[in-house]
């Protein structure tokens, strides 16, 4: 009973095995059937975007066949729109510019929210009012009127949408980040950097913005999807750029038809939903990865 | 082929027979016509507005001197008669004395005068009577028109709304006659029917004039434009039977879906006078389609009957020239430009265009009018396909409203737009304009944007204009289409597949060359509908 203690070698410090939380949240994600689905689904239809036109390389404007041909037939497995496009090329190419817009829509949603978030929530004061009443003005916007006024102003291509979309949904995020900074502003280890005297930029964009990244990336995920469903709803309006195939310019040029040609809407229409849903599920999993008390809850 | 033809005649013999069994068949009184229509009118003066929204209603309201049949052929309607003088400068119009407006007061010739006096200062197709120099009014019933040059297009002009009839003790109050309040409200003509009620953007209600000075016209108790902005609704209006008449339909799939209908009729007869021309206009003043040659490579490649075959389904016709078939004027014999990619990639081989290693030769843009997709958009995309083919790189510019397409094309910042300019009956009015050298007029949309010009058919376009002998002047405007032909200030495609759909028990349907541009005082019931 009385053996001594294992011996420690002085020079070696104790380590306590914490998982890091990085890894995690990959390990609740796997968990998560739904998310782990969509991640799937998700990354076939990038692979199938990236890939397809050198699989496929044609024109997706190039008429190939009888106008309005049902799937199926004559070789088209999803049919042919009214220009007598084949629907599978136009959807192979259109994923290209939709995934585009969602990715640039969101990537200029994340940065002026997090510049705004981060300012307001890092200086408060006048900063913050001024920041603050700058965001409410655009949230008392209807997002989908403003982004039609910019899209007109520049009339639609593939980038005045981005920025259209980008600049209608950007608000949300900025109040989240404002909150985050808020919160972690007070915390002993940000007290602690500013101690010993680190300076502002250091503390905002190393010390704070890393620890507010969790809710940060669940809500860039799912602005992906919002920004898709909005390049949808624009082309749909007729305001999608002409010189590039979209999912939603399908839907846009085949809708006079749709009493009697059910397929050109109705794939690319699909299409969008499957994208939307899959973006949507792996942006819930992050949160519940992100949040796992909230999960157990 | 004998045996055909044979077969032919007796079919013809029968099918005259059951025509004279239906005239046999006497128009029945009474009813309610419904019209479904997509047209918003600001106002129902046709004097001083142009437009399908005013000029249809004004029709009915408003009587006109003359009127047309479906064969171009002018028939008394105001005036019992008119004739020309030798040196065709005057004009003599002897008007019926039983006609009276709406109001009770007799339509005499100072309410003649008084129109082609409005109509002259006001309205927008200043060729209609442009060369009016002064009108005479020697009795009550009788008006001298004065000419500065002799004016062939008068007659037909005065036989649709264009020159309509207005009352001088109404709008010539010195009111401006633009913003009349009586052009809305209270209208005054002399038509076969009277406006009774109009509410914005949802219906006109028209009813029957019982003083009319036609005895026993018009057959219809009542017309109701229903006005529904959607045109699957206004589809959907026509096959359930909530209307009875669905005029300017031009979208490829509806006039499609109605045909299948068996309680309907769709025609594409009505449209001869308005003569809806689309076309692809191009920049003849700058940029690589300056080039003669660039223009007919572009028309060698783009393929008029897949448009109208496969595009349009059957349902347009294509357009060889700047008039449109079905005008008399209208001639077959031009270069009309058969798909030929080889010939079109010589051409722009000839112009200094050589291939580079991408395959392109050169760059241009496409515009469209943002409206009627089959005819505007659809075609644009078609067209760039094809024009790649031939290696020029197009990139189409999408408008999103009216006013942004207009100012580019007004401001000759273009190279190539598709557009769908009307023909509006006589070449003065509606064709002339697009091609004279001194209607180039930077800001305005439909003057000659193309910038086109050439003395030579200035020289015929004026002389065509006065030529009152129909034969010289059919030759005159026959050489006009060939020069242009060759020249190609636009590439016309296609008229416009304006179609009507009607119930099939609706007799005397309107199928004249203004369509329902017109009195509408002969359609009648042949059964009342449920």
């Amino acid at each position: 009973m009385n053996t001594p203690p294992p011996a420690v070698p002085a020079e070696e410090p104790v380590v306590i095995e914490v998982e890091r939380p990085w890894r995690e949240a990959w390990r609740m994600f796997r968990q998560n059937t739904a998310a782990v689905a969509g991640l799937v689904t998700l990354t076939l239809i990038v692979l199938v975007t990236v890939l397809g036109p050198f699989v496929y390389p044609v024109d997706p404007f190039a008429p190939t066949g009888p106008l309005l041909l049902p799937p199926g037939e004559q070789g088209f497995l999803l049919g042919t729109d009214q220009q007598g496009r084949d629907l599978v090329v136009g959807l192979l190419y259109g994923s290209q510019s939709t995934l585009m817009v969602g990715a640039a829509a969101a990537a200029i949603t994340i940065t002026i929210g997090i510049l705004f978030g981060a300012l307001a929530g890092f200086y408060r004061g006048w900063v913050e009012e001024v920041l603050m009443r700058i965001t409410e003005f655009f949230q008392v916007l209807p997002p989908l009127l403003l982004a039609m006024v910019v899209v007109l102003l520049f009339s639609p291509s593939i980038y005045s949408i981005s920025i259209a979309i980008g600049v209608v949904s950007w608000t949300s995020t900025a109040r989240l980040v404002r909150a985050e900074f808020l919160r972690l502003r007070e915390l002993d280890f940000v007290k602690a950097e500013r101690a010993i005297g680190a300076r502002n930029a250091r503390i905002i964009w190393t010390i704070i913005l890393p620890n507010a990244a969790p809710p940060l990336i669940v809500s860039a995920a799912l602005s992906v999807g919002v920004a898709i469903l909005f390049e949808a709803g624009l082309a749909f309006l007729q305001l999608s750029d002409p010189n590039v195939m979209s999912w939603g310019y399908l839907i846009s040029v085949n809708r006079p038809q749709i009493l009697e040609a059910w397929w050109p809407v109705t794939f690319p229409g699909l299409a969008i939903f499957i994208t939307v849903l899959s973006v949507s599920l792996i942006g819930d999993g992050l949160n519940d990865a992100f949040n796992p008390k909230l999960r157990q809850r | 082929m004998l045996r055909n033809s044979g077969l032919l005649a007796l079919t013809a013999a029968v099918a005259l027979g059951a025509a004279t069994a239906v005239a046999a068949d006497t128009p029945k009184k009474g009813g309610t016509l419904v019209l479904v229509s997509s047209q918003v009118p600001r106002h129902f003066n046709p004097a001083v507005q142009s437009g399908i929204a005013t000029m249809a209603p004004g029709a009915h309201i408003f009587a006109t001197l003359v009127r047309a049949d479906a064969n171009w052929k002018l028939h008394p309607y105001l005036a019992k008669s008119w004739t020309t003088s030798a040196d065709g400068k005057s004009v003599t119009f002897k008007l019926r004395t039983d006609a009276k407006f709406h109001d009770g007061k007799p339509v005499t010739s100072a309410d003649v005068k008084f129109s082609i006096e409005t109509q002259k200062a006001n309205h927008p197709f200043k060729t209609s009577l442009g060369a009016v120099a002064d009108v005479e009014t020697p009795d009550s019933h009788t008006v001298v028109v004065k000419l500065k040059n002799p004016h062939p297009a008068l007659t037909l002009a005065m036989s649709t709304s264009i020159v309509p009839i207005i009352p001088k003790h109404v709008y010539g109050d010195g009111q401006n006659p633009k913003t009349h309040p009586r052009n809305i409200k209270n209208v005054v003509g002399s038509g076969a029917y009277i406006l009774k009620e109009y509410k914005r953007a949802q219906y006109i209600l028209l009813e029957r004039n019982p003083n009319y000075f036609l005895k026993g016209r018009p057959y219809m108790d009542r017309i109701i434009y229903r006005i529904i902005r959607d045109s699957s609704s206004r589809t959907i209006a026509m096959e359930q039977g909530d209307g009875h008449m669905y005029p300017f339909m031009s979208e490829v799939a509806a006039i499609a879906r109605l045909k299948k209908s068996d309680k309907l009729v769709v025609t594409d007869k009505g449209y001869a006078g308005i003569g809806p021309n689309t076309w692809l206009a191009f920049n003849t003043k700058e940029g690589p389609t300056a080039d003669v040659r660039v223009r007919r490579a572009i028309a060698y490649a783009i393929d008029r009957k897949f448009i109208t075959g496969q595009l349009h389904r059957g349902v347009s016709t294509a357009s060889t020239g700047p008039i449109v078939p079905g005008s008399p004027f209208y001639t077959k014999d031009v270069e009309t430009y058969d798909v030929n990619l080889k010939k079109a990639e010589a051409l722009l081989e000839e112009a200094g265009h050589k291939k580079k290693d991408d395959g392109t030769r050169l760059e241009l843009t496409i515009d469209y009018l943002p409206a009627v997709q089959d005819v505007q958009q659809r075609i644009a995309e078609y067209a760039r396909g094809q024009l790649k083919k031939i290696g020029i790189k197009v990139t189409v510019r999408n408008s999103p409203d009216f006013p942004t397409w207009a100012k580019r094309i007004s401001n000759w910042q273009f190279d190539m737009t598709m557009d769908l300019p009307f023909n509006w009956g006589d070449p003065v009015i509606g064709v002339h304009r697009s091609y004279l050298c001194n209607n180039i007029k930077k800001g305005v949309i439909w003057s000659n944007t193309q910038q086109y010009c050439n003395p030579e058919v200035d020289k015929i376009l004026a002389a065509a204009g006065q030529e009152t002998d129909p034969a010289k002047r059919r030759a005159l405007y026959v050489k006009f289409q060939q020069i242009l032909a060759q020249e190609l200030p636009v590439y016309w495609i296609a008229v416009l597949p304006y179609h009507t759909a009607y119930n099939k028990d609706l007799g005397g349907p309107p199928v004249g060359i203004w369509g329902i541009v017109s009195p509408m005082d002969d359609i009648y019931w042949k059964k009342q509908p449920k």
